[in-house]
């Protein structure tokens, strides 16, 4: 277990609703939560719930309607770059640019040197396992490779928070397994705040000290589960009694709401 | 040299001495074509004339590059990176595109006259569309995930712009500029055969009424000269810019 230390991240009564006049979208409903330092949070939901939006209001990217969210006790209002870092779906590679380049790109907006730079495209790339193929450009990379580099980008920002938009939505099950794997010996190795969004169950229970079980839109939390497996997580937990009773738990909460909103069939 | 270039080559040749061999044994009539050494002999009679029309006809040609290129690009640009304007404009631009601009030249004429102007604002028009077509369509369709990444990473609007989403958008800019660029060309020279005074397309109607065929042909070689040099300008910035997206898809 981790030592969970004092919320890093706060969501107050959160509300977002799209669009004004005849067809308004409410995407969000009061949403509340707390994220300690250095935990691994994973929000999961049906498809279309707001989980996106969420992070992005997180992120700073999107204005909140209602409520706030606080980073640090500080008020989100626009991207805290060297706060926060996002990792999305996509890797979000630049093409034309190598694995250190891409690493490197933020860093060089945000006026760091050269040397500087290096030094931490060279740790990151290394830490996700990336050593060998600093010059190698995006597409000579496979899906995998491709978020590790991602990974590493965020990393290099040296973000307290990283906020990760379904990283692995795209990739195969083995590669998805294996990238979790990583991702939870990456987060050991930084002691980094991470906050995952994940369609899949088995990866929010198997990598998080709490999951954020969120409903239909308009999204709201309807539960926050403890996961007391113990640390570090092996894959063979997967198939144990508390991982399954977690599982089950957090897929009733998601079809009991289905069939209580009842909205598509 | 590859074989493949020998007999590149050696086709090049073959065609050369059946064209010049047609005219020598008169098997085609002199008014309908020329035969190389023909042409040759046209351009020692006429050469610094055609050359200075050359020049005439290069130089609308890079002005209206430079227009249309900034303009196709910059509206391209503006109406891409707004949703609602690229959304209510871009029927509007493809539709135009749809009309043969041929007709307005003579209107232009009454415009602008019977010079310089006129061409090229008759070119810019027929590049434009296509360039910022292009342009838009390119901006337009990128992952909305880079502006965001962008943000989150501090980016200025500027250096999105700049530095994520115009060079992730340039493989599209390109195949515009390679239309818009060909049209350009084609429709200074279309002009100057129209109505003018001056400029290569001016030379070939006017040597094609006293039936001088070598002029004609001396002329339509400018004028190949020409499009081959923009075309070859084109590939080698698409080669150079283009190259990760060609990679990419390979590597898919």
């Amino acid at each position: 277990m981790n030592a969970i230390g004092a919320p890093v991240i706060e969501a107050k009564t959160v509300g977002k609703t799209y669009g004004v006049g005849r067809a308004p979208v409410r995407a969000l409903d009061g949403v509340s939560f707390a994220v300690p330092e250095a935990a691994f949070v994973s929000l999961v939901g049906p498809s279309g719930c707001g989980k996106s939006t969420l992070l992005q209001i997180m992120g700073g990217l999107v204005p909140s309607t209602e409520g706030e969210v606080l980073i640090d006790r500080e008020r989100v209002a626009k991207p805290m770059p060297g706060k926060i870092a996002i990792v999305f779906q996509d890797a979000t590679l630049l093409p034309w640019k190598t694995a250190r380049a891409n690493v490197e790109f933020p860093l060089e907006l945000q006026g760091i040197g050269a040397a500087e730079r290096r030094r931490r495209s060279d740790d990151m790339l290394n830490l996700v396992g990336l050593g060998d193929f600093t010059e190698r450009f995006p597409h000579e990379l496979s899906g995998g490779m491709k978020q590790r580099v991602s990974i590493a980008r965020g990393l290099a920002q040296e973000p307290r928070i990283i906020l990760m938009d379904e990283p692995f939505g795209a990739l195969d099950e083995q590669t998805r397994i294996k990238m979790g794997q990583e991702l939870l010996r990456i987060w050991e190795a930084t002691r980094k705040t991470i906050f995952l969004i994940t369609h899949s169950l088995t990866e929010a229970i198997y990598l998080s000290d709490r999951v954020l079980v969120m409903s239909h839109r308009p999204g709201r939390i309807v539960e926050t589960l403890t996961i007391d497996l113990p640390r570090p997580r092996t894959y063979d937990m997967i198939g144990g009694v508390e991982f399954g009773r977690a599982r089950n738990r957090i897929w009733s909460l998601i079809t009991a709401d289905e069939a209580e909103g009842a909205v598509e069939p | 040299m590859s074989r493949a270039a020998v007999i590149r080559w050696a086709w090049i040749v073959v065609v050369l001495v059946l064209w010049e061999g047609v005219r020598r044994f008169d098997l085609v009539n002199q008014i309908i074509l020329a035969s190389p050494s023909e042409i040759w002999r046209s351009y020692l009679a006429v050469g610094p004339q055609f050359l200075a029309a050359f020049r005439v006809t290069l130089a609308e040609i890079a002005v209206s590059m430079a227009i249309t290129w900034s303009l196709g690009i910059g509206v391209g640009l503006v109406a891409g990176s707004i949703p609602y304007l690229g959304l209510t404009a871009g029927p509007i631009l493809s539709s135009l595109f749809a009309i043969p601009l041929v007709v307005w030249y003579p209107l232009f004429m009454i415009w602008f006259g019977i010079g310089p102007e006129s061409k090229v604002v008759f070119a810019v028009l027929s590049g434009f569309f296509p360039i910022a077509l292009n342009t838009m369509y390119g901006v337009r369709l990128l992952d909305r995930s880079y502006t965001l990444l962008g943000r989150s990473i501090g980016a200025s609007r500027v250096q999105i712009l700049f530095r994520i989403l115009i060079p992730l958008a340039l493989p599209a800019v390109i195949s515009g500029l390679r239309v818009g660029t060909a049209l350009v060309v084609i429709a200074v020279i279309v002009a100057e055969m129209l109505a003018s005074l001056a400029g290569i397309g001016f030379w070939v109607t006017y040597h094609r009424t006293l039936f001088n065929t070598g002029h004609v042909y001396l002329g339509i070689a400018l004028s190949l000269v020409c499009v081959l040099a923009v075309n070859l300008g084109l590939t080698w910035l698409e080669r150079r810019v283009g190259r990760w997206r060609a990679l990419e898809r390979a590597g898919a």
